[in-house]
């Protein structure tokens, strides 16, 4: 009897739960775990990479391109990166969707998108794939980490149901309990963002299993204003920036445990 | 399997239910309380707060949403399916207004997002909005305040006061034993919160309350103004309970007296 | 022979239109306000193909309204020239274009600037510091090279725009008697009698 209601998508059971929301839902929780912190002068994003063997060949990702591999990390628009938890197919098309509709927005607008207006964008997609026949939900929950003149720096969550919260720093993916109430400690309003690099850095490597970390396993990205241009600026790191950025912080992974180092 | 796709979900089962509709009501039990309450020339909407967690940005938690200048909606049940519901809404207000020119009228609104809820309940392969929604707001040229709701079955009733989500059949009994005809501004703000406070225990922090006073005269109070009035609730509450301790006190005297004089007197 | 003006100065921009409604030489009506506040912050005036003006206008300010209650915030100036510029753009293509000449003043409160826009039935858009459309511009142009400060207060701007209603009152053949003014600075649209 059960299953009549949670094989079937975009249908209510008898309590008036969507239990295919709640599957997505927890399909994100055994997820790579995506961090994110606002700070006065920027936002902070990290991702843990799931490795998926030892051949995998991560060298292409090495030149050219936008930085990162790609993965967990994304560029949306000048002024919106985002990160990733769920269903890596799901994601992509959200972010193919996503980069879509920025395009969009700047052609008839001439104007960067406002960051909360690409969130809503994105959650009535997610919204209508809860609703409509046939279809199962987006099993991704995203960060969007970006900033736009009306409410400058900004970091918003959206889960599978289509809902989306703004936040000061937040966490979506595995252990994200543990890192939410470690942000919850260690947060503090005006923080700057070298600081936000730091608490991300020390919360990132309490919540991944590791207590060393490297570029294999890590993803990160920050997006500043330019200093000399005032436009918002988004950096993805290259692996080679978050060994560097690992080895300032003194828990990059040693030479010899590297595995995978080239 | 693939047959069902294109067929309506909501179907009638053998003794003439439309499950899915009840079911869609279930999810707006589940969520957070709204009220509305009609004045004599003011009406009022209050919400259920979810309390903010510490690190979210207040501004981006909101419960109530314009659809144009001189109406307010609330809705209890899924919130992406409010805020989509609420687009379309408010698309329809501004074509409203682009092809007559005129406002719309609060019932027409109504009608509107009830339509769009009905078809829902009968479209292939959809399900229904799991939400309801109060509606407030004044008819153009006009300074009768208006209150109605609509639900995910699509039925919408215009209303003196009422309430959906979470244990609102609570709040409507005490709407309906405290609701007067004609009250003033102040009168009505009290009754919302009033009515509110018997399903949120943990006061003004919870509590959003939006005032419409006529036309285009929409204000939200802060939560110094709300906390003032949960204040006054609260002295009236243990001046009440005061005077009735006081009362059996009496009542208690006098029996006691009078089975003492009883007693005493052979 | 409709005519229009706008003019930037510090904080605000000014803009005006007269108000006749005339149909080949016969004047129809002389109190025709060929404006249209499109937010709190944005104000446009528009002339061209009787009809086609207002269904256009009304279009915009419908749209416009509708960005600004979905998002909370208004639409900049900015967005809302390159947004408008682009629907008489696709117009243009269609079977049936709008011919509307449109000024858009506006002032940007997120960067607390003064913002005025030229735009034409072409879907050519211009960011300029003063602006006119129809004859007027003919005698205005000039006038506003000489005249024209950027840093002017808001008494020293309608003075100079005066001077380009009384050029054309002495200059044009036709009489266009009547200006509507309006003025949008941080506080809003507001309007102002010469």
């Amino acid at each position: 009897m059960a299953r009549r209601y949670d094989s079937r998508t975009t249908i209510f059971s008898p309590e008036g739960r969507l239990y295919q929301i709640e599957y997505a839902m927890e399909a994100i929780s055994h997820a790579g775990t995506v961090l994110g912190v606002l700070a006065k002068d920027g936002v902070v994003l990290a991702a843990e990479k799931k490795i998926t063997g030892k051949l995998l060949d991560l060298s292409i990702v090495k030149e050219g391109g936008y930085g990162g591999s790609g993965e967990k990390i994304f560029l949306v628009n000048n002024n919106v990166i985002c990160g990733v938890a769920g269903i890596t197919a799901d994601a992509n098309s959200l972010v193919n969707y996503a980069r879509s509709a920025a395009q969009r927005h700047l052609f008839s607008y001439n104007e960067d998108i406002p960051v909360e207006q690409l969130t809503q964008i994105l959650c009535d997609l997610k919204q209508g794939y809860t609703q409509y026949g046939g279809l199962r939900p987006f099993g991704v929950s995203l960060l969007y980490a970006g900033y736009d003149p009306h409410y400058k720096f900004q970091l918003y969550h959206s889960d599978p149901s289509g809902n989306y919260s703004g936040w000061k720093a937040t966490c979506i993916g595995a252990n994200n309990g543990t890192a939410q109430s470690l942000l919850k400690q260690e947060y503090k309003d005006e923080i700057t963002v070298e600081e936000a690099v730091a608490l991300v850095i020390k919360v990132m490597s309490k919540t991944m299993d590791s207590t060393t970390l490297g570029s294999e396993k890590l993803e990160f990205a920050t997006l500043t204003l330019d200093a000399a241009t005032q436009a918002p600026k988004a950096k993805i790191y290259r692996p080679a920036e978050v060994d560097a950025l690992l080895e300032k912080h003194g828990i990059a992974k040693k030479d010899d445990e590297s595995e995978m180092k080239p | 399997m693939s047959r069902s796709y294109d067929r309506a979900l909501t179907v009638f089962s053998p003794d003439g239910h439309l499950f899915q509709v009840e079911y869609a009501l279930e999810a707006v039990r589940k969520g957070t309380c709204a009220v509305g309450v009609r004045g004599k020339d003011v009406v009022v909407l209050g919400v259920e707060k979810k309390s903010v967690l510490q690190l979210q940005d207040p501004r981006t938690v909101r419960k109530v949403a314009m659809l144009d200048d001189h109406i307010c909606l609330a809705f209890a049940g899924l919130t992406a399916d409010g805020r989509v519901l609420i687009d379309k809404a408010r698309v329809e207000c501004q074509s409203h207004r682009l092809t007559v020119e005129d406002p719309v009228s609060v019932e027409y609104i109504t009608r509107h997002i009830a339509g769009i809820q009905q078809r829902y309940t009968q479209s292939g392969g959809v399900r229904p909005f799991g939400i309801s929604t109060l509606i407030i707001g004044f008819d153009p040229q006009d300074t009768r305040p208006r209150l109605y709701m609509t639900e995910p079955s699509g039925i919408y009733s215009a209303w003196k006061a009422n309430a959906i989500g979470r244990s609102s059949k609570t709040v409507r009994e005490f709407l309906e034993k405290n609701h007067k005809d004609d009250m003033t501004r102040d009168e009505t703000i009290k009754l919302t919160i009033k009515s509110l406070l018997e399903v949120v225990q943990t006061g003004a922090k919870n509590i959003e309350i939006s005032v419409m006073e006529g036309f285009n005269k929409v204000t939200s109070l802060d939560l110094a103004q709300i906390e003032g009035i949960v204040a006054d609730i609260e002295r009236e509450k243990e001046a009440e309970a005061e005077r009735k301790r006081s009362r059996l006190a009496a009542t208690a005297d006098i029996q006691a007296a009078m089975a003492a004089g009883s007693s005493s007197a052979p | 022979m409709e005519c229009s003006f706008a003019i930037t100065g510090k904080d605000y921009v000014l803009v005006a239109s007269d108000t006749n409604a005339a149909r080949s030489i016969i004047k129809m009506k002389s109190d025709e306000d060929k404006t249209k506040i499109l937010s709190p912050h944005l104000v446009m005036t528009y002339s061209g193909e009787p009809g086609d003006t207002v269904q256009f206008a009304e279009y915009v300010e419908r749209n416009i309204r509708l960005q600004h209650i979905r998002n909370i915030h208004e639409l900049r100036p900015s967005s809302s020239a390159a947004w408008i510029r682009r629907s008489l753009a696709d117009s243009l293509r269609s079977r049936h274009p709008y011919s509307v000449n449109l000024l858009l003043g506006g002032y940007d409160a997120a960067t607390d600037t003064p913002k005025l826009y030229w735009i034409d039935y072409l879907g050519t858009l211009a960011e300029v510091p003063f602006a006119a459309h129809g004859y007027g511009s003919y005698f205005a142009l000039s006038l506003l090279d000489r005249y024209h400060n950027p840093e002017a207060s808001l008494e020293e701007g309608v003075a100079t725009l005066k001077r380009c209603i009384s050029e054309v009152q002495k200059r044009l053949v036709v009489n266009l008697e009547t200006f509507k003014v309006r003025v949008v600075d941080k506080d809003g649209v507001r309007e102002i009698e010469l």
